[in-house]
């Protein structure tokens, strides 16, 4: 069960729980709930937590009601039903106490904050998270109990004091009791050089190599320790060329094409460094990839800025808490107003038309964003959504989200707002809205469902996997001891990593069975995959003129989905002033307003004979096809979230699984008593009434 | 791309079957595929239809993500449909001509369905309408199914243009009398053809027998009786000849007003409460007559409110809910959404979608519809009363009410066949005036108003958010509307039962409704889905309205107490209103758009799963089925509609051919300077290269 998610309104929670919860609700009686020890609790801490106040209380919003007791620690407040096994209650009964945004006693409803009036009896308390979900315990006697009130005020004052999740450690391995250090991660972290090298193969990127410069983090700790560099370029020009680039993020591959074309990404150049010849032109080459076609993609142009990210999920967010103000014939121009599905739009639209860059000939795409940590993420991965078959698999997905996010040091921890910081944006949270679209878009193309991007929503702030919880790949590794000569920094908090635990290998949010039930893990395939058309039709075609010597024959700049040809790659070359930069976007004569009304929109007339080639999606972002993601942020709401079709695939696959059973169980002797067998309560579709209603249509539809 | 038109219409050979199919069967294409691909193009004519005028060289523009091409071709007014014949039939694949309407071609505009027409004179547009003194350069026809076509005029014979833009303006937007209307010379040419379908079981309530059958089927004929005394249109005209009646009620009271202040009974509910209908009485100013009016309305009532009637709560559709006006300025802004002559004004709109869309109202109005229903619902199912429903004709409002209560009440309704003896009975012999309403006359713009179309988007609603509890799907409502403009149906021709009685002689073409062809029976799972699909929902937190009258209260709770439960898809049936939940038709309004389309994406993409897993399953069975008997079984051949296209578009089944190499949207400057250069060769293999792939 889901707590967040009003438990039911989640299609995801096993129906094989209810009757559980149903039990818990008789056996109420004979057992007190308020007798609860709070040593027990304790017990079932993860490790540093401290049990604050906790309250027996009756979670509501559900039907049945669940009782059980409200608990407030260091990190978290969880409601454990009673009857429920810790391991249960861990994996499900997660929220952190920086997700509150209001608390209210319910009778008189009141907005609690740190200074309000501490004198009230709270009979019921709801729980805004940030992540959309809602909590809502009513307390036993009415809030009478001193209980009731301590557990409201300790929630109150965490809710002041939070920012302390971002010191915890995790659940490593051995902590965790998961057995051995043995067990090898779900997906490869990209954390050593043989992951990347696994991975550079599998892409068939030839003409690239590991680069191990970063190995120390030496040349920029938002980088990972390895990444990918083309195989011409030695490793000390890497170091000196990636100078010259915004915190040191320079060009480097994030993914190829099996067509030939490179997708890279790279920071702002940075222009206060003036580069010799050799290094611009090592800059060059890199960012050349061997292409004699090169587009630039100034990535933050037409997407919007992370302060507009922030502020349209701030605005989005009121907008869906249950008791938003909105009226009914107003609530679409209030979706309209939080501007959350532009951006959606935006991002859609232009990983659209980079994909199509990518795919429509060979050439080197290379995404620029100043920072390097934020758009060029969301981009690069939705490119690859869009364009690779493999990452539209949940092993893919995760891999990608690995790579080009955790790896690629986007600072979740500042993003999710974990440091208090200004610069809180969901950028990945917007992201996963864009998969979200795709996958409703494209129903058949993606192997994990909506449930496991609602599992990966709500996982950004669970703090029991770094994952999540850090800026920087560095200080992702520094956390989790891979990094001991490094170790010498002094890190603030009691999770020090005691020495000589290089097995204590850190969990990260990939192991899904750390917090949800098989049964769970099980919904986080799509039934409605087909992965007919997918992986196998994409071969990928050798590129004889893979490797161009010289410089590039064209270079463009694609921007406001326009390309415009480019100077040069570089803004120092012919003047190394600063005011180079300004003088770099100026493209060459610019062509007339006239001949643009004249000239046939699209791609050239040969492309349009062209079939798409097989496993592009080209996403559709209209307004009417740009939706709300309601089962994620209307989940605080009443309304109920259907399956729809999706469900009815599942129902009939149940049903092709139970029918191939019955065939092969009758392969070897057909006995008379079969008969019975066929006709048992589990058929669900009648074998006549399907044929006749088959035939029927047949006939209708040639009547 | 006539041709497919003309191949659905069997290349002119074949006379088309009488009963509307949408989407003929692969296996008939196949066999016609040659002819045609050797043939020159050629109208196809239905029986009874002639060509009025025809213009050769016209260009008609190809809406394929904007860009501004065209095809050659000879643009053809009859009296039945415009169309188009292009030239350009090299495009034809046999993938996409597997489902095409076997009337309409892809090219064809029924002359009902036109809605305006627009000429451009020197880029400025101008509506078209009376007599010309000049003539257009080009073109353009909004279609009432929000098809918009686009033919330039400038290469064509100047008589020619003369003579096709006003036989289409005459044709098209002159008023017309009833007995020109096209259906009349087709039913006169196709008589012969009439075949009574044994499948089709649809109710007419057109006999006496068919009331009695729905009395005893809803359990009513307890208190209700079927009257014959409108028999021959005696006594009122706005009435069906057969109609049910509270069984105490004197028969000579139907006289009176003419059947006006009569409680026509509608549908009885499981629990003995009924829902009823009546038409106010003429409004008068002398108080004489209104005080015989009041009299006689006191009868009424008395014989009503007396057990074993119920309780009656009266609902004045007429004062205290929309108007047609309302409905009628909603559409007409809604639509403007979905009318898109170039793209460039498609994405500024775009930008505001939400808003403009909120500002258009229609989706509002379906809330209200759809509250209104569900009021009605609780007075019945919780409170037990009896609702009579009060409008001026009892033709418009009324329709819509009671037919969404008994949709979601009656499980029946929900089945196809049960739907359509509900449009039949509500709609048809419930005096709709389908041909005010739509303006198929175009005598009076006014009385124009989209009252079915409301009420099919309604009914979508209801089958989006609950589809396991629908045998049809939404691709059946969008056909059954674009029926409306069809003239070969009798069905939404007429004003009224008495109106098409007397001018069709016959019975012919009685109903249009037949399954559409990619509809995937999704009500195969109703027994089943019940532990597929829970409605798992708890109690609500914040009230929606926050109303202290205590009707809104009743509603409150009652509407609360049904969607915390899990929903029985064979019992009542509510839909949300929320403010989120209530969508746009998409199919309907966005089918024709070619940049909505999603190549290998959307709804299909599913369904088509769905269709395949189907497949197995009954293959499967079969199996068994042969392995018990131990015998060969004919081998039942599946349907295998979506079986080799895997990668269908969002809008199938209609806007096919519109787009079938998707470009990628990029409004680039950049791509002319790109084919400046001297690789271009090279290029050019790496596009078909990457094609092959």
């Amino acid at each position: 069960m889901w707590w967040g998610g009003r438990g039911q309104s989640f299609n995801i929670a096993p129906q094989k729980e209810e009757p559980e919860m149903g039990s818990v609700q008789e056996n109420r009686m004979p057992e007190p709930r308020s007798r609860q020890p709070s040593s027990c609790l304790a017990s079932r801490c993860l490790p540093g937590e401290q049990i604050l106040a906790w309250a027996p209380g009756v979670r509501k919003g559900l039907e049945p009601e669940l009782s059980g007791t409200l608990i407030c620690t260091n990190f978290r407040v969880t409601f454990q039903p009673c009857g429920w096994q810790w391991n249960q209650t861990l994996v499900h009964g997660y929220t952190v106490l920086y997700l509150l945004t209001s608390v209210s006693g319910l009778s008189r409803v009141q907005l609690l904050r740190p200074g309000s009036l501490h004198k009230f009896i709270p009979e019921e308390i709801l729980i805004h998270g940030r992540d959309f979900r809602l909590l809502r315990v009513g307390f036993e006697a009415g809030g009478l109990e001193p209980q009731a009130f301590q557990v409201t005020m300790a929630i109150v004052q965490a809710r002041a004091q939070s920012n302390q999740a971002q010191q915890y450690s995790g659940i490593t391995l051995s902590k965790a009791g998961q057995g051995s250090g043995s067990r090898k991660p779900p997906i490869p972290l990209m954390e050593t050089a043989e992951d990347w090298e696994t991975e550079r193969k599998k892409q068939a990127a030839r003409g690239w190599r590991v680069s191990t410069v970063n190995e120390r983090f030496d040349v920029a700790t938002s980088l990972p320790r390895y990444f990918w560099v083309p195989n011409r370029i030695l490793d000390s020009e890497v170091r000196r060329a990636y100078g010259h680039f915004h915190q040191g993020r320079g060009p480097r591959l994030s993914w190829h094409h099996p067509g030939g074309s490179d997708l890279l990404r790279c920071g702002g150049f940075y222009t206060a460094s003036d580069p010799n010849k050799e290094d611009i032109r090592a800059v060059e080459l890199m960012l050349q990839a061997g292409h004699s076609d090169v587009v630039l993609v100034d990535t933050m142009d037409e997407l919007p800025s992370l302060a507009d990210v922030q502020l349209a999920h701030l605005r989005l967010r009121a907008l869906c808490l249950p008791d938003s103000s909105v009226a009914e014939d107003k609530w679409l121009s209030a979706l309209e107003g939080t501007r959350w599905l532009d951006y959606v739009r935006a991002c859609l639209r232009k990983a659209s038309d980079i994909s199509v860059l990518v795919t429509s000939r060979v050439r080197s795409v290379i995404l620029q964003e100043r920072g390097d940590r934020d758009l060029n993420g969301l981009l690069s991965s939705l490119v690859q959504l869009l364009s690779a078959p493999e990452a539209r698999t949940l092993f893919g997905f995760q891999s990608l989200v690995q790579r080009e996010w955790v790896a690629a040091g986007h600072p979740f921890l500042t993003r999710l707002g974990g440091t208090g910081a200004s610069e809180e944006a969901p950028v990945f949270l917007l992201f996963l809205d864009c998969v979200w679209q795709l996958l409703q878009q494209f129903p058949a193309d993606f192997e994990f469902s909506e449930f496991f991007l609602l599992a990966l929503h709500d996982s950004v702030r669970v703090p029991d996997t770094l994952t999540f919880l850090r800026n920087t790949p560095w200080e992702r590794g520094k956390q989790s001891g891979q990094l001991n000569s490094y170790t010498q920094v002094y890190t603030p908090g009691y999770s020090q990593p005691p020495a000589g635990n290089s097995f204590n290998l850190q969990l990260s949010v990939w192991d899904w069975d750390l917090r949800y039930s098989n049964a769970q893990i099980l919904q986080f395939q799509n039934p409605g995959y087909d992965p007919e058309h997918c992986p196998d039709s994409w071969l990928p075609r050798p590129q004889p003129s893979f490797m161009v010597p010289g410089p590039p024959s064209s270079v463009w700049l694609f921007s406001r989905g326009a390309l415009t040809p480019l100077n040069q790659l570089c803004p120092w070359r012919d003047s190394p002033s600063l005011l180079a930069v300004s003088s770099r976007w100026l493209p060459r004569p610019a062509i007339s307003s006239e001949s643009l009304a004249d000239q046939e929109w699209g791609l050239p007339s040969h492309w349009g004979a062209c079939p798409l080639p097989p496993g592009l999606l080209l996403p559709g972002y209209l307004g009417p096809q740009i939706r709300l993601w309601r089962r994620c942020y209307l989940r605080g709401r009443p309304e109920v979230q259907m399956g729809l079709s999706a469900l009815t695939v599942s129902g009939l696959q149940d049903e092709l699984s139970h029918l191939q059973e019955l065939l092969r169980k009758w392969t070897p002797r057909i006995s008379p008593e079969d008969h019975s067998k066929k006709r048992d309560p589990h058929t669900i579709l009648n074998p006549t009434e399907i044929a006749g209603i088959l035939k029927g249509r047949a006939e209708g539809d040639l009547g | 791309m006539l041709g497919k038109g003309v191949v659905g219409g069997g290349g002119g050979t074949k006379a088309p079957k009488p009963s509307f199919v949408s989407y003929v069967r692969p296996e008939e294409i196949h066999t016609n595929e040659k002819e045609v691909t050797e043939k020159e193009v050629t109208l196809h004519l239905l029986p009874g239809e002639q060509l009025l005028c025809e213009a050769s060289t016209v260009l008609k523009y190809v809406q394929e993500d904007s860009c501004q091409h065209g095809v050659y071709g000879r643009l053809v007014c009859t009296d039945f449909k415009i169309a188009f014949l292009g030239d350009d039939e090299s495009a034809l694949d046999n993938d996409e001509t597997q489902f095409k309407n076997k009337v309409i071609g892809e090219n064809d505009i029924t002359l009902h369905c036109v809605d305006q027409i627009y000429g451009v004179f020197d880029e400025k547009k101008k509506t078209l309408f009376g007599q010309l003194k000049k003539y257009p350069e080009k073109l353009i026809i909004h279609c009432k199914d929000l098809r918009v076509f686009q033919f330039c005029l400038r290469y064509t014979k100047e008589e020619e243009v003369k003579r096709i833009v006003s036989g289409i303006i005459h044709h098209t937007q002159a008023p017309k009398l009833l007995k020109r209307l096209f259906l009349f010379s087709y039913a006169t040419a196709a008589q012969n053809n009439t075949v009574t379908d044994p499948k089709n079981h649809t109710v007419m309530f057109d006999t006496l027998k068919d009331w009695c059958w729905e009395l005893e089927r809803t359990k009513g004929n307890m208190k209700y009786k079927a009257v014959s005394v409108n028999e021959g249109y005696k006594v009122c005209e706005r009435l069906p000849a057969y109609f049910v009646v509270p069984t105490p009620l004197p028969e000579e009271n139907v006289q009176r007003f003419q059947g006006h202040g009569i409680p026509i009974w509608c549908w009885s509910c499981h629990n003995g409460s009924a829902l009823l209908k009546m038409s106010a009485l003429p409004k008068e100013q002398d108080d004489g007559i209104l005080q015989i009016q009041k009299s006689f309305l006191d009868g009424i009532y008395k014989t009503i409110h007396r057990p074993p009637y119920e309780v009656v709560k009266t609902e004045d559709l007429s004062s205290n809910f929309l108007s047609l006006q309302e409905i009628q300025t909603a559409y007409s802004k809604f639509k403007q959404l979905f009318l898109i002559d170039n793209s460039t004004e498609f994405w500024d709109t775009d930008i505001k979608w939400f808003s403009l869309l909120e500002s258009s109202s229609w989706l509002d109005i379906i809330r209200r519809c759809l509250k209104k229903a569900i009021e009605i619902t609780e007075c019945m199912e919780a409170q037990n009363m009896n609702v009579l429903l009060l409008e001026e004709n009892a033709s418009d409002l009324c329709c819509l009410i009671s037919s969404l209560v008994q949709l979601m009440m009656d499980p029946h309704c929900r089945t196809r066949i049960g739907f359509q003896s509900l449009i039949q009975k509500e709609w048809v012999m419930g005096g709709h005036c389908f041909l005010d309403r739509c303006n198929h006359l175009r005598q009076n713009d006014k009385e124009e108003v989209p009252v079915f179309l409301l009420f099919l988007d309604c009914v979508w609603q209801l089958v989006h958010q609950h589809p396991p509890a629908f045998e049809f799907t939404e691709t059946y409502l969008t056909v059954l509307s674009d029926s409306l403009y069809i003239p070969i149906f009798s069905t939404f021709f007429f004003n009224s039962p008495h109106q098409k009685d007397t001018n069709m002689h016959q019975r012919q073409l009685s109903l249009p409704l037949t399954q559409s062809k990619s509809s995937p029976k999704r009500g195969f799972f109703r027994e089943e889905t019940d532990h597929l699909i829970k409605n798992l929902l708890g109690k609500r937190i914040s009230k929606l309205i926050n109303s202290s009258d205590e009707l809104q209260d009743n509603f409150r709770e009652f509407y609360d107490s049904w969607h915390s439960k899990s929903t029985d898809y064979h019992g009542l049936l509510l839909p949300h209103i929320e403010g989120p939940e209530i969508k746009v038709w998409a199919q309907r309004y966005l089918r024709w758009i070619p940049e909505a389309q999603i190549l290998g994406g959307g709804q299909v993409a599913t369904m088509s799963k769905l269709l395949e897993m189907m497949e197995e399953v009954q293959s499967l069975q079969e199996k068994i089925d042969e392995r018990h008997h131990s015998q060969q079984a004919p081998q039942a051949e599946g349907p295998c509609l979506l079986r080799n296209s895997a990668r269908l578009s969002s809008l199938f089944p209609f806007a096919l051919l519109q787009r079938h190499s998707s470009k990628p949207v990029l409004p680039t400057s950049g791509w002319k300077a790109l084919g400046d250069e001297d690789d271009l060769a090279k290029r050019e293999d790496e596009f078909v290269d990457l094609g092959d792939v």
